[in-house]
């Protein structure tokens, strides 16, 4: 189906006057770039890292709806322009109120996605494949098969690569492994294949946590692999020789507290996700708790370090 | 996991009911995220609102990845639902005024307050009365 783009440019507050005239004439929904929003989420913290810059504040926002391209089209744009222009007479203030339309062509929305992800070799024998993908597996190969949900990207990102090629060396067969931001169960669902005889996963969101329990039973891992929710190792019993913590460097250092209670004699934590910029103040906070940095991996503007405890050197 | 933020996208779609149909799917096609997964977890988070629209914020990290948060219902919505009408203005020669209660306007500015950016209730009340204006809909006491 063609679908005609409408885009209605009008004032911040006046969003929900111009998605109620686009909902009458039947439009399903709408979309709203809002630079201000942006703004807000930028000024409020919310987000650890981003790539955007502040936007110019206009004040403007744009409503964005699809209509189908078919003989009721004119109709629907005639009423929704008389539907603001019956709200501005009503003292609404619409801003200019511009409509203009843009024909779209065709798309596969649904599988547009799919373009971003493909069969990866990440580590040594490690391979992530995308399940609608096909693979012919070598013969050394470890596949895992994921499919991005929510709570997963593409699993190549630097800071789960580089614990995917650590896992490759540090998983010794029968090794209890602890996996803390599980996420989409990546880590838990490699230590697992790589040989771990026993692995507890968690996460804080329970969106990830059904994503890694829905990825686990893809992999034939659930007899191996436990997963729960969990703030870091609050619910977590006994101890692991090797724990992983794909995180933020505020929660590694977090974590450092815990590792007392459930990191084994003799064993390591594999912590990533910690931004360059940050890694003064995890060395310095592992100093502080009596734990050494082994080894040190770096990619793109991510670290990932292995450490020890002081004593175990 | 630590990740950067790519883009956000905001949507008002049905809750519930969301389908990657447009808007959702050029919207969230475009960033890479993966539309089903998104409606699948939305429609659930939304269950018990189904059938209002309501404003969903949904950020992409650069591995196209996402998390979102759910917003009230705009007020227009709330103020269509409250005088029983599926329309707003529109046509209004053939449309009969439609009426809400002044107490249902506050009800509907209270329900809002945590996403009004207005200073108290009464204030709220106010600009919900002027949505309503706007839309034909007559506040009466």
């Amino acid at each position: 189906m063609e679908w005609v783009e409408v885009s209605v440019e009008t004032k911040t507050e006046a969003a929900d006057l111009v998605t109620a005239a686009f909902t009458d004439i039947g439009a399903g929904g709408v979309e709203i770039d809002d630079p201000a929003l942006i703004n807000a989420y930028i000024d409020e913290g919310r987000w650890d890292y981003r790539d955007m810059e502040r936007k110019p504040e206009t004040g403007m926002v744009v409503v964005r709806s699809y209509l189908a391209n078919d003989e009721e089209l004119d109709g629907k744009v005639r009423t929704l322009k008389a539907s603001l222009e019956y709200m501005k007479g009503r003292g609404a203030d619409l801003g200019t109120a511009k409509v203009s339309t843009n024909i779209r062509n065709d798309e596969d929305w649904v599988d547009n996605w799919k373009k971003y992800f493909h069969t990866d070799k990440v580590g040594k024998n490690l391979v992530i494949q995308p399940s609608w993908e096909e693979y012919e597996a070598q013969p050394d190969d470890i596949v895992l098969r994921l499919d991005p949900g929510a709570a997963f990207g593409t699993g190549t990102h630097p800071t789960t690569s580089m614990c995917l090629r650590a896992l490759e060396e540090l998983v010794k067969p029968d090794m209890t492994v602890f996996d803390v931001g599980t996420g989409s169960g990546v880590l838990a669902i490699a230590a697992a294949k790589l040989g771990a005889s026993k692995v507890v996963a968690a996460d804080y969101d329970a969106t990830a946590v059904k994503s890694a329990k829905f990825n686990s039973a893809e992999n034939g891992t659930e007899s191996i692999i436990e997963i729960k929710q969990s703030d870091l190792l609050k619910e977590f019993s006994g101890k692991a020789k090797l724990i992983t913590a794909n995180l933020i460097a505020d929660l590694v250092i977090r974590l450092f507290d815990e590792l007392d209670d459930h990191l084994e004699k003799g064993g390591r934590l594999l912590a990533s996700g910690i931004i360059l910029s940050r890694e003064e103040d995890v060395v310095a906070a592992a100093k502080l708790h009596g734990l050494f940095i082994v080894q040190r991996h770096e990619e793109k503007e991510w670290l990932a370090l292995e450490i020890i405890r002081e004593e175990d050197r | 996991m630590a990740k950067k933020v790519a883009k956000l996208v905001k949507l008002q779609v049905l809750a519930g009911k969301a389908t990657p149909a447009p808007p959702v799917g050029p919207a969230l096609g475009q960033a890479g995220v993966n539309i089903m997964a998104f409606v699948k977890e939305f429609n659930e988070r939304t269950a018990k609102q189904a059938g209002l629209i309501i404003p969903v914020e949904i950020t992409v990290f650069e591995d196209r990845s996402f998390t979102f948060v759910t917003k009230t219902p705009p007020a227009a919505v709330l103020l269509k639902k409250a005088a029983g009408i599926e329309k707003a203005s529109g046509e209004p020669n053939k449309t009969k005024v439609a009426k809400v209660p002044r107490a249902k306007a506050q009800e509907i500015a209270q329900s809002k307050m945590q996403d009004l950016n207005a200073a108290d209730l009464e204030a709220a009340t106010r600009m919900i009365e002027g949505t309503a204006r706007s839309m034909g809909i007559e506040i009466v006491d």
